[in-house]
């Protein structure tokens, strides 16, 4: 199904946070279990940071600055400390993560980090790069997945974005997501919508047109090609177009 | 951008960093004036009353703790008169005693005669109390823009008008 809103396909922080979005939907929509404690901790400490300075303003407004000299002085370390402590958090210990959760029965855990690169060259879209942290919980071994496809992939020319390409990128590149989603796992690889480029050809012959990836969006599983060892097919075709 | 906001959480995220500018840059402030132990670290000189030294502008830095030496004849101050909020950019050139309760007497370089009439009613000299710090360095005319928006009110409306212009244009 695609989605109505449009947003510029220029603007790379725009479709980093669209696609991070869709990923985080998709991945609930499977039944996964988003576990949040990254973020609260986040949020305790920035908002515990941020009614600190309030409090330190009212005592300041209300009493003067002679009066509470003391406590102000405690407030502004302590506030240091806090506003420390979460650039400590978010740069060494969250990392970019966008999404952390596990599957119901508790036995896996996935961490998805996402980030986004500009395109070697001019006129080709920039690159969505994901690292994957699955994570069997008894044995503790941690299988790192790295993903790296361009945004043309589930963006069309007029900055729609179209879920069923983009599902079908994570659950052929994610053997979990895959077995989730048994029916993205062995639809049809999308081509490298666009060729790499969004400037010319998504003006006259794009990858994919509006009506295409509508297509694809309601008649998919059936008309499948390369599908069967769908994994390997997406490294080989990814790796030939990073060249 | 907005449909972030669907989710309660990553609408808490962005009202946080929206509201830790705001705290980081007050905290700054406050943290500064801890340290120099002063309410108004960085004042703007509103008059001519100390030229050449200082001119309409200037931007003073204060420094409010006596750790080397007293408080001496020759330093410029920056006092508030008891009852007005009005900082006073002078200098000190008469001191009688030692200690906190040492009294002093201030005139701005530029003006005929001292302080005098300027001090409250029935208050003839400066207590140490009084001063809310020494300047210890100064920025030429940077201040300039804060007596432009007190005395043109109507520059904080255009201001504030451009700055959401060019938000919106960011948009975009």
């Amino acid at each position: 199904m695609a989605s109505t809103e449009k947003i510029t396909v220029y603007n790379v922080a725009d479709l980093r946070a669209t696609t991070d979005d869709a990923l985080l939907n998709y991945l609930n929509s499977l039944g996964l279990r988003q576990s949040h404690t990254l973020l609260d901790t986040r949020l305790a400490l920035g908002f515990s940071a941020f009614l600190l300075s309030a409090a330190c303003f009212a005592w300041d407004y209300k009493l003067g600055f002679e009066s509470t000299k003391q406590y102000t002085l405690i407030a502004v370390i302590l506030y240091t400390l806090l506003n420390g402590a979460l650039t400590y958090w978010i740069m060494f210990v969250e990392q970019g993560t966008i999404y952390a959760g596990s599957t119901k029965d508790g036995k896996t855990r996935i961490r998805v980090i996402s980030d986004s690169k500009k395109p070697q060259q001019k006129g080709e879209a920039p690159l969505y790069k994901l690292r994957v942290d699955v994570e069997d919980v008894k044995t503790k071994k941690v299988q790192k997945i790295e993903l790296e496809r361009r945004f043309s992939e589930w963006f069309d020319a007029s900055g729609r974005f179209v879920a069923a390409p983009f599902q079908t990128v994570l659950a052929q590149g994610i053997p979990l997501v895959g077995r989730l989603d048994p029916k993205r796992a062995v639809a049809a690889a999308p081509a490298s919508g666009g060729q790499g480029m969004i400037k010319e050809q998504f003006a006259e012959t794009p990858g994919y047109t509006a009506e295409i990836l509508d297509a694809i969006a309601s008649g998919l599983g059936e008309s499948s090609t390369t599908a069967a060892t769908g994994f390997s097919a997406n490294q080989d075709a990814g790796k030939k177009r990073r060249k | 951008m907005l449909s972030g906001l669907a989710n309660p959480r990553q609408a808490a995220v962005q009202l946080m960093n929206f509201g830790l500018i705001l705290s980081t840059a007050f905290m700054m402030w406050k943290g500064l004036s801890v340290i120099t132990d002063s309410p108004s670290p960085i004042v703007v000189v509103l008059s001519g009353s100390m030229e050449p030294a200082f001119q309409r502008g200037d931007l003073l830095f204060l420094w409010n703790r006596n750790v080397v030496a007293e408080t001496s004849v020759g330093e410029i101050v920056v006092y508030n008169v008891k009852g007005k909020d009005i900082p006073i950019v002078h200098r000190i050139v008469r001191k009688f005693g030692k200690g906190p309760e040492a009294k002093l007497l201030t005139k701005g370089d530029n003006n005929v005669s001292d302080d005098t009439e300027l001090y409250a009613s029935g208050q003839d000299y400066l207590v140490r109390k009084d001063i809310i710090g020494s300047v210890f360095a100064y920025i030429p005319f940077v201040g300039y823009v804060t007596i432009l928006l007190s005395e043109h009110p109507w520059l904080k409306t255009v201001m504030l008008g451009l700055m959401g212009l060019v938000v919106v244009l960011q948009r975009e």
